[in-house]
């Protein structure tokens, strides 16, 4: 397994739901320690690595730590633990998953979403998605008193799901959203300075925070480094599955990161779709367009801050996003990878800022 | 007076891709202005420097993009799927003709046998009158933007009927009153912003940019004086420039409406309250954004928004010019 994907092994089995992102930024700052020239934390969370470049061009990559979690909001007499979603759930995903329940430097314990067994519901409820207030989570407490010995209504629980390869160089695993940028952009760092390279842009790495609920850790670190020029690395929705029209059809796993032109929070600017596509040409590294507009990134707080900054979105295919099981291809990240790095260290006279 | 409209009605400037219309309009209001600058987004940012010793900033804010649509699939029989830039009317766009930035042509059609009310984006087609994915991909690519088409005709009185008039009036209006506009006391932004239609991000950044203390949109208002449009839409045709009041993006700035109302009535200009139960526009952005500013909005009516017979009365955008000028030459 190529480094990066040991790294991203790490960074998705990490708990850091939105707001909580302290277990993934460990890791990452462990990963990257000696290889910047300068840290910034921020109030929020967000870390900031720069590589000074030779030119005063600043490029900001961007990828978001928050995973989409749960958070505990009451619980009852029997121990069961009731729950708000953190993040957009389909909540039919939900239903029987094992989970990590608790918090930042809390021990994790184990828990499971409780549902009605199929010899105890009733007629109208076969067939139907169990509403989100009627699940609640198990963690194994005979009472009250006993279950808030190990966690608190605030605690949150992620998916447990093992970080797993299967067929055709497919992985499987939780938080691939985005823990993957996050991975990107510590292989992009780990090439630089193990190459020694001196990049043209002052690159600035933005690991960010609370992606998942309203996008502030990007907006916030957009603004405080004002950058010439933004590339957001995503995690996108495929729907290269079953009973989806090909006309419907977001991006194919297996053909390279998705280049987004337009999504549901960012119309990009054309000059900087094909800049990252004229870049996939030029390395021959495969690529595609993120076709169907839906979804939306960092990039739709990014793009307008700061009095404006032109922004890309390359985004690994993943399918079934946003559940304990989300699958990528391995190609896809080595080739995302690649892309990313080429736009590092590209030139600042040959993107659109020329 | 109509032709300069006319000639900034024709260039197409589909949300992110304004940059032709972006360059007409700088050429337009260069020789009005001490400096005029693009930023990174494409927002047209020109400034006539005030008189007064520590002159305020008004910014006056219309957006040049306009709504459309994106092509996001080509099928193997060369037809070609579509996803909407803006608020689309899918009733009024059907079995119409759109023209794309390279001058393609084709006809939008839902799929066979859909009922209007079931219309949806996804119902919806582009016929190019090719018959391969092959000779589609020579003409358009995925990505490429187009619009309705249509040109701009003179009806009774002094209206006129065509498209995009939103917002292409509110840059007209700008461009009008730049001209008048020659001895300001305060400095006086004129902001040709990108994107409004697919949420005010254009003007979200130009805000940034400016940091207004006063802020001015100039846009459309849908016109309550068509059959059925109900009680709630209180703007009429011909009746004058509109002062917003609100919107469902924004509670105007207090003081600025009612001193665009005293202005209105001391200067003689035909003027109309507007309260709108919908809608967005760039107010809300230059309201809330860098600080904020005291934001208001002057609107021209306009009968069947968003469609490609849009129309609006020259009456009207007189009375928005004149109201224009005045605020800014007027001590807010």
């Amino acid at each position: 397994m190529a480094k990066g994907l040991e790294l991203l092994e790490k960074l998705c089995q990490a708990f850091g739901p939105t707001s909580c992102e302290y277990e993934v930024a460990d890791i990452i700052c462990a990963e990257l320690e000696g290889k910047y020239d300068e840290h910034t934390v921020d109030f929020i969370g967000n870390h900031i690595f720069r590589i000074k470049g030779t030119s005063d061009k600043k490029l900001m990559f961007s990828a978001h730590m928050d995973e989409v979690g749960l958070m505990l909001s009451s619980i009852d007499e029997n121990g069961y633990i009731y729950f708000q979603p953190v993040g957009g759930f389909d909540i039919k995903v939900l239903c029987g998953r094992k989970l990590f329940v608790g918090d930042y430097g809390k021990e994790k314990i184990s828990g499971l979403i409780a549902s009605k067994a199929i010899h105890q519901q009733s007629h109208e409820e076969r067939g139907r998605a169990t509403p989100i207030d009627r699940m609640y989570i198990d963690i194994g407490a005979k009472s009250k008193e006993d279950a808030e010995k190990y966690v608190s209504v605030g605690d949150y629980a992620v998916f447990d799901s093992d970080f797993v390869r299967f067929g055709d160089g497919m992985i499987k695993g939780k938080a691939i959203d985005d823990r993957l940028g996050c991975a990107v952009l510590c292989d992009i760092v780990n090439y630089i300075h193990e190459n020694k390279i001196k990049p043209d842009f002052d690159l600035y790495f933005c690991f960010t925070v609370r992606e998942e609920v309203g996008r502030s850790g990007a907006s916030i670190t957009a603004n405080r480094i004002r950058p010439d020029m933004a590339i957001v690395l995503e995690a996108t929705a495929v729907a290269d599955i079953a009973g989806t029209p090909d006309y419907k059809r977001v991006a194919k796993t297996g053909s390279g990161p998705a280049v987004s032109y337009m999504d549901n929070g960012t119309s990009y600017l054309p000059e900087m779709t094909n800049f990252v596509m004229d870049l996939g040409k030029k390395h021959d590294i495969p690529c595609q367009l993120k076709q169907y507009v839906s979804g939306g990134n960092d990039a739709g707080h990014i793009h307008k801050a700061s009095g404006g900054v032109k922004t890309a979105a390359i985004s690994c295919p993943t399918r079934y996003i946003h559940s304990a099981s989300c699958v990528f291809n391995e190609a896809d990240y080595d080739s995302m990878y690649r892309l990313a790095r080429e736009a590092a260290l590209c030139p600042v006279n040959e993107t659109p800022l020329k | 007076m109509i032709n300069d409209l006319k000639t900034i009605m024709r260039i197409q400037g589909i949300s992110s891709r304004e940059g032709k219309i972006g360059a007409k309009l700088t050429e337009i209001i260069k020789p009005y202005v001490d400096e005029v600058s693009t930023d990174p987004l494409g927002n047209v940012i020109a400034v006539k420097r005030g008189s007064a010793k520590e002159p305020k900033k008004i910014m006056l804010c219309a957006h040049m993009d306009e709504i459309g649509f994106v092509v996001n699939y080509i099928q193997d029989n060369g037809l070609v799927r579509v996803s909407r830039v803006g608020g689309i009317n899918y009733v009024a766009a059907a079995f119409t003709r759109v023209v794309f930035e390279n001058g393609v042509k084709g006809v939008i059609v839902p799929e066979g046998k859909t009922d209007p009310k079931d219309y949806t984006p996804e119902k919806f087609y582009i016929d190019l009158g090719v018959k391969t994915k092959r000779d589609a991909e020579r003409k358009v690519k995925i990505g490429d933007a187009c619009a309705l088409e249509s040109t701009c005709v003179k009806l009774g009185g002094q209206k006129y009927t065509g498209r995009p008039f939103d917002d292409r009036i509110g840059c007209y209006v700008l461009t009008e009153a730049a001209k008048q506009i020659k001895n300001p006391e305060n400095d006086v932004y004129y902001v040709f912003s990108v994107q409004e239609e697919v949420g005010c991000r254009g003007s979200y950044a130009a805000s940034f940019t400016v940091r207004p203390d006063i802020g001015i949109a100039v846009d459309v208002t849908p016109s309550g004086d068509v059959v059925g449009a109900g009680t709630n839409l209180c703007v009429k045709l011909g009746g004058g420039a509109a002062v917003k009041v609100k919107d469902s993006s924004v509670m105007c700035d207090h003081k600025l409406v009612s001193d665009l109302v005293s202005i209105a009535k001391e200067k003689d200009i035909p003027y109309q309250m507007e309260v709108l139960t919908y809608g967005g526009t760039d107010t809300c952005s230059m309201q809330t954004v860098a600080g904020g500013s005291r934001a208001g909005c002057i609107s021209v009516p306009v009968r069947f928004c968003h469609t490609q017979n849009e129309i609006i009365d020259m009456d009207d955008v007189d009375a928005c010019v004149k109201l224009t000028v005045a605020a800014c030459e007027a001590v807010l």
